[in-house]
């Protein structure tokens, strides 16, 4: 982590000065995480890879404004937030949402069944509590990161984490109980 | 709830300094229901870990890829419309400035009428009576040509008969005499014997 920060800051000071390799090295760097990131807050394919681009696009753009050029994750996150929450918006209310893609490839060493349900279980948490899981435990940030990329104190993210486990380790149950761990 | 002396999810991320670590994992193995609502947690971490990472369908355009490039509307709004644009709002708020911006009682006082008419009737008066008296003149001046022309014309005829008056009075007279000598020869005639 301390090696990509490192080298973030370098391929940023570098953007900066209109390197234009630079900053196509940051987009193949950082867009499989945002994309899975979004893809998770919009449960849509099409809506998440565009978000990605106009993620990448307004990064580009605002490449002069970073403050802290080893932050660069954390700062690319939320402009990933801002667009991701301006889709949402756009969407309400949650229940006209279309309905999320089931992928049906194989899943790994996982079976299906409990992939599609923690699909479903996460479907079901409101938007913020779904994010608090993405930023955790998909893309492995630490809770001050997360606090930065939410623009909110690290006290709410862990509430809105917690919560959002406690639901999850419910809904979830069942399907653990059937043996599937 | 747990009797745990700390949250377990804390423990579950790592949030715990080392210290508490050991003692919450103390506290796990000689408490059956919060090991199992810590067993519980870990469990629903792993299954949320079912879902892989995806691959984009496609990837994300680069900065040298045309998406970056401004669109047709980018251009054509960086170009003379928003020139044109500008100006005209430029044009506008200074007008809705001025207007709301200008003092009450700036200006030229209100004009005095009375002066201004006073003024008027002496330039008036000044200027129409040399204009009167040239008319006058001229009219007079007119008039006594047609005068003269009249009284020459009336002379001339004057004249014209008297000439015409001589002439018959001298035939007259000639007729007269004629007429006498006549009368004196038929009595001339008359008395011889």
């Amino acid at each position: 982590m301390i090696f990509r920060e490192v080298e973030d800051r370098d391929l940023v000071a570098k953007a900066r000065r209109g390197d234009v390799e630079a900053f196509n090295l940051l987009v193949s760097r950082w867009e499989k995480r945002v994309f899975n990131y979004l893809l998770r807050l919009a449960r849509n394919r099409e809506d998440a890879l565009d978000l990605s681009q106009e993620v990448f696009l307004k990064a580009y753009q605002n490449l002069g404004k970073i403050e802290d050029a080893g932050r660069f994750g954390s700062w690319l996150f939320r402009i990933a937030h801002n667009e991701a929450f301006s889709l949402l918006r756009k969407r309400k209310p949650e229940a006209d949402a279309p309905e999320a893609e089931i992928d049906a490839r194989p899943r790994h060493s996982f079976p299906i069944e409990l992939s599609l349900a923690v699909e479903n279980a996460l479907a079901r948490l409101a938007a913020d509590q779904r994010e608090a899981v993405i930023l955790k435990i998909y893309q492995g940030f630490k809770f001050e990161e997360m606090a930065e990329v939410l623009s909110c104190p690290v006290s709410t993210v862990k509430s809105r984490l917690y919560t959002a486990l406690d639901l999850l380790k419910d809904t979830l149950a069942p399907i653990q109980t059937r043996g599937v761990q | 709830m747990t009797c745990s002396p700390y949250d377990p999810k804390d423990f579950l991320f790592g949030e715990l300094s080392a210290a508490q670590g050991r003692e919450i994992e103390e506290h796990l193995q000689s408490c059956p229901e919060c090991r199992e609502e810590f067993e519980r947690l870990r469990l629903t971490q792993t299954a949320l870990h079912s879902l892989r990472e995806e691959e984009p369908p496609r990837r994300i355009a680069f900065v040298s890829d045309r998406v970056f490039e401004p669109r047709w509307w980018s251009k054509l709004w960086q170009s003379g419309p928003r020139l044109g644009f500008a100006s005209a709002a430029m044009l506008a708020a200074a007008i809705l400035i001025h207007g709301f911006a200008r003092p009450v009682s700036i200006g030229p006082p209100p004009p005095d009428t009375a002066a201004i008419e006073a003024r008027i009737g002496a330039e008036v008066a000044r200027r129409i009576e040399p204009a009167v008296r040239a008319a006058v003149a001229e009219s007079e001046a007119r008039q006594a040509r047609k005068t003269e022309e009249l009284v020459a014309a009336a002379r001339k005829n004057f004249e014209l008969q008297r000439d015409a008056d001589h002439v018959a009075i001298a035939e007259t007279l000639t007729l007269l005499q004629k007429k006498y000598m006549v009368q004196v020869a038929s009595a001339d005639w008359g008395t011889r014997p």
